[in-house]
């Protein structure tokens, strides 16, 4: 009886095209809302915050800029961990250049950095479609992941070729570097995160998001009825690599600290990201979250129970993971092709009819 | 005394000022021939259509009626001739100018977007017609929001005239073959067009559900004044609803002109009933 | 003839070869996206599954004893000598058998009628669990693969060309390996024997009826879930092949998948339902991509394997969407 529907009418258009348009729903969302900005600050240790909170928001807002591209404008890409890691190598080439700079803006700048490589890497998908635009993202990995090793000016010449976070500071207070602590971190990424998760539910609501919905559901008929596929599609990528690119500035900055791009930023980050959204939900913004949070947590439970509890080897616990993984991904598009975000859905609506059946 | 305002008086502003007088050609179709490889689909043919009218385009499977619409919104490129739209001789042009420039359409095999909801697939159709920039789009509140909401409220009256009310949170996957077809009509008449092409409209309807889209189209084309051109087999609709009809056959035009003279004219009676060969 | 040429051809004829490797991984994936119209990202991991097994086999390792032991608290690693390669090969082959039979049991059957997409994505699912299915069968050290194929540098080869080189020239002949020879020939027979059974057999015949369209096959009596176990068998068989000839090769191990990867350019080049495309195709990336690294490589600094191939491709489809064998595309609505 907590969720219902009836007796809460809308009278303007606004007031129907809100976000949460039940109530209930909307006071979930603000109580958790407050609970992740007032409540967890107060709690989070080292453990938490490595661990689960900090990767769980990166891979959120990289899952969401996959989201977008994938989900809403039906473009396959396999090139986001190369997209993150132009975000991160224009996160540490700024860092260093402008040690003044504000790290909110430093972080948008490398979202916009990797909103011009992605649209470069978006043209050949005016062009070709489904598989083939799959394989011509996985030459965008390639080739990032080449560049930025080949070239010294990219890790400003580094012996080793890795790329390390200096200490940055917000208000006093350190957000990247040995020093930063938990809490500051978190909110840090928290901030980020919430601002844009709501840019991109703006995106998707409007005329954009159904541009790309277009595109993605008929691109031919869309075409005719007056979208462009060029904006449509460039745009689409655009704002998908400035998400990624974010995502890969904190994922460096913030959560590794120091990053070889190799090992950082390799396909099997791509392939993460695309299960995240799979699992989560083609197409849904809170999709993006829960599918984040669903393949960040895994491993830590995986980790918890087969090797501390059990005291399995680790590499047998990592193939068992692995074998999961793929079996899950499996699962999911068998039984429910649009992820965790659809089960959510369903439970809703059965909750709305609660106690009736229909 | 009572005054019935029929619902539809309200899209007086909907009808589109290009600058042609009622019984003008609003796109004159001149000598053109499609080919693909070496498949001729069409072969020289002319036609024009005026601003206001119902024009039928009929002929036997295969003759290029879907081809000649493609030709007219950009979405094949003829090898031959020209086309005239609004007194402007076009060029080689994509889709999506040609809906810029005022013609929309339905189509043979639905095309709606079908993971959106009704509303969604409606509001897409007026894409051509919603300006504000990425910018204020991320912001919402402000220019986005204002602009959502004024296109909203022409497309609810879009959704009341062809009283799909009910289902205008629906997935359009969701809804059966019939009112598919009505959404696809409405999707193509948010874009306020000057010139609606309807591919088949009424294709496996039953006779109730092709009264209601006859109703509708006729009351599109007096209500809003929108010039139609028409794809249909059903000979007793079209020679109902249609001003003038152009006959293909094989790629060619082979009669024009009104209902009566189409129904009587020998090619045409040929083409349909097939030639006796003896 | 001069060193210059000399080293050029040489570059060309190993490229040639490097070629026909990756063919052979591109044919699985023809084989596979013709009948059933599915793009299986998992190819190159069945490679190695193929690989591993046969190791495994003929080694006599115990499978699972990792995950045993770990479990147990046994020490359990081989059963005994081993099988001898040929029962092996035979044995891997059921194996490969039995997983397309599984694989549409448990997968393909429940995605009928999904997006290409979709199942694009499963098969990426696929691949993962199969590497981790086959890592945690047989562990995921790498492993010698040698299946008495002749290796090394064929000196017959290298003794014939030092001849060509002029007198005084400090030229030492071309290197050829034995074992990309033995990989052409055993290609050629492949590719005939696939051409032959599917022009001269029924089985044949219905697969290419179901590749061209799946509902007039049903219509007809085709059975489509024993096609598709039928075209997944012969993936694995191609898999296995491909998996002998990259194992013995490289060794087997997890990079071994990654030679999926470089199938893909290959399939763009030649189309996605053209198995002569797949050879010419192949062909066409490995000595693109020998001459790049030989040439482009030291202006840029090396190492443009990785990419240079699907920039390759990429380019190539811009001008030519279909792929070099595919119908022109007409869009229609």
């Amino acid at each position: 009886m907590l969720y219902r529907e009836a007796g809460d009418f809308k009278t303007t258009y606004r007031a129907d095209e809100q976000t949460f348009p039940i109530r209930s729903e909307r006071w979930l969302f603000w109580t958790v809302m407050v609970l992740a900005f007032a409540v967890v600050p107060f709690f989070i240790n080292d453990y938490w915050n490595k661990a689960v909170l900090v990767p769980f928001l990166v891979w959120a807002l990289a899952a969401l800029g996959l989201n977008i591209l994938t989900g809403y404008c039906g473009q396959v890409s396999l090139g986001t961990g190369g997209f993150m890691a132009v975000g991160a190598f224009a996160c540490y080439k700024i860092m260093t250049a402008f040690p003044d700079l504000n790290m909110f803006i430093v972080v948008v700048l490398s979202g916009f950095v990797t909103a011009g490589v992605g649209i470069l890497f978006g043209l050949p998908s005016l062009r070709i479609k489904g598989f083939y635009l799959a394989v011509a993202t996985l030459a965008a990995q390639f080739f990032l992941i080449w560049v930025f090793n080949k070239f010294p000016w990219f890790y400003n010449y580094s012996a080793s070729g890795q790329i390390t976070a200096p200490e940055r500071t917000i208000l006093g207070i350190a957000v990247t570097g040995p020093n930063s602590l938990p809490w500051a971190t978190y909110l840090f990424c928290l901030a980020i995160v919430f601002v844009f998760a709501w840019v991109a539910r703006n995106l998707t609501r409007g005329r954009m998001g159904r541009s790309w919905m277009a595109i993605r559901d008929m691109d031919i008929a869309a075409e005719i009825i007056g979208v462009s596929p060029l904006r449509a599609k460039l745009s689409a990528f655009a704002v998908s690599s400035f998400y990624i690119g974010m995502a890969g500035a904190l994922f460096f900055s913030v959560y590794l600290g120091a990053a070889e791009v190799t090992e950082a930023f390799g396909i099997d980050k791509s392939f993460l990201a695309l299960f995240m959204v799979i699992i989560g939900g083609l197409g849904s913004i809170l999709g993006s979250f829960l599918g984040a949070g669903f393949l960040v947590l895994l491993p830590v439970l995986f980790k918890n129970i087969m090797v501390n509890q059990f005291g399995w080897p680790t590499d047998v616990a990592a193939h068992l993971q692995i074998m999961l993984i793929g079996g899950l991904i499996i699962f999911f598009l068998i039984v429910e092709p649009h992820g965790l975000a659809q089960l959510w859905r369903l439970t809703k609506e059965k909750l709305r009819l609660w106690p009736f059946p229909y | 005394m009572n005054v019935h305002v029929h619902p539809t008086q309200e899209f007086r502003f909907m009808r589109p000022d290009d600058g042609i007088k009622q019984g003008d050609p609003l796109l004159v179709v001149d000598n053109i021939s499609l080919s693909f490889g070496g498949v001729k689909a069409i072969t020289d043919i002319s036609f024009d259509i005026l601003k206001g009218e119902i024009r039928a385009i009929i002929g036997p499977n295969g003759a290029g009626k879907t081809s000649m619409l493609n030709v007219i919104n950009g979405f094949y490129h003829p090898q031959k001739g020209t086309i005239t739209f609004r007194g402007q001789k076009r060029s080689r042009m994509r889709p999506h100018e040609a809906a810029n420039h005022g013609i929309a359409r339905t189509f043979q095999n639905i095309a709606l977007f079908h993971g959106m909801s009704v509303l969604d697939n409606i509001m897409t159709g007026r894409i051509t017609l919603m300006k504000r920039n990425m910018l204020w789009q991320a912001l919402w509140r402000g220019p986005a929001e204002t602009e959502e909401i004024e296109n909203r409220e022409i497309v609810e009256r879009i959704i009341d005239f062809l009283e799909i009310e009910h289902i205008r949170k629906t997935p359009v996957g969701r809804l059966p073959y019939g009112l598919q077809k009505r959404v696809e009509l409405g999707r193509a008449l948010a874009a306020e067009p000057s010139l609606l092409l309807l591919d088949e409209p009424m294709a496996g309807m039953n006779l109730e559900e092709k009264e209601d889209m006859s109703r509708y189209i006729l009351d599109v084309n007096q209500q809003f004044g929108t010039t139609i051109a028409l794809i249909e087999h059903d000979m007793g609709v079209v020679m109902d609803l249609s001003d003038r009809v152009v006959v293909l056959d094989y790629g060619r035009k082979i009669g024009d002109g009104t209902p009566d003279e189409v129904r009587n004219h020998q090619d045409v009676i040929d083409a349909y009933l097939g030639v006796s060969h003896d | 003839m001069s060193t210059q040429f000399l080293n050029f051809i040489e570059i060309f004829i190993n490229g040639l070869m490097a070629g026909i490797m990756y063919s052979l991984v591109a044919l699985g994936f023809v084989l596979i996206f013709k009948a059933s119209g599915i793009f299986n990202f998992a190819q190159g991991v069945m490679a190695l599954f193929a690989a591993l097994t046969l190791v495994g086999l003929q080694t006599g390792q115990v499978p699972f004893s990792h995950l045993i032991n770990a479990i147990f608290g046994t020490d359990i690693h081989d059963w005994g000598p081993g099988l001898p390669t040929f029962l092996a090969i035979l044995l891997t082959l059921v194996v490969m058998i039995a997983l397309a039979w599984l694989l549409e049991k448990f997968v393909l059957n429940h995605l009928i009628n999904q997006e290409p997409i979709i199942l694009f994505m499963a098969t990426i699912g696929l691949a993962y669990f199969l590497e981790g299915f086959g890592d945690l069968m047989w562990g995921s050290d790498v492993k010698t693969l040698d299946v008495g194929l002749p290796s090394g540098g064929s000196f017959w080869w290298e003794d014939v060309t030092r001849t060509w080189a002029p007198e005084d020239a400090d030229y030492w002949g071309m290197y050829i390996d034995k074992l990309d020879i033995s990989a052409t020939i055993i290609a050629v027979i492949l590719v005939t024997a696939l051409s032959l059974f599917s022009q001269y057999t029924a089985t044949g015949r219905a697969l290419r009826a179901v590749a061209d369209d799946h509902q007039a096959a049903l219509s007809v009596g085709i059975s489509l879930r024993k096609i598709w176990v039928i075209v997944w068998s012969i993936a694995g068989f191609v898999a296995l092949v491909a998996g002998i000839m990259w194992g013995s090769k490289s060794g087997v191990q997890f990079s071994l998948s990654l030679i999926a990867l470089k199938a893909l350019p290959v399939l763009i080049l030649g189309g996605f339902t053209s198995i002569p495309g797949a050879i010419v195709g192949g062909l066409i990336i490995g000595v693109g991509e020998k001459l790049a690294e030989a040439y482009i490589g030291p202006m840029v600094g090396g190492a443009i394997e990785n990419w240079f191939a699907y920039v390759v491709a990429l380019a190539f489809l811009l001008f030519r969407p279909q792929g070099l064998f595919g119908d022109r595309i007409i869009e229609r609505i």
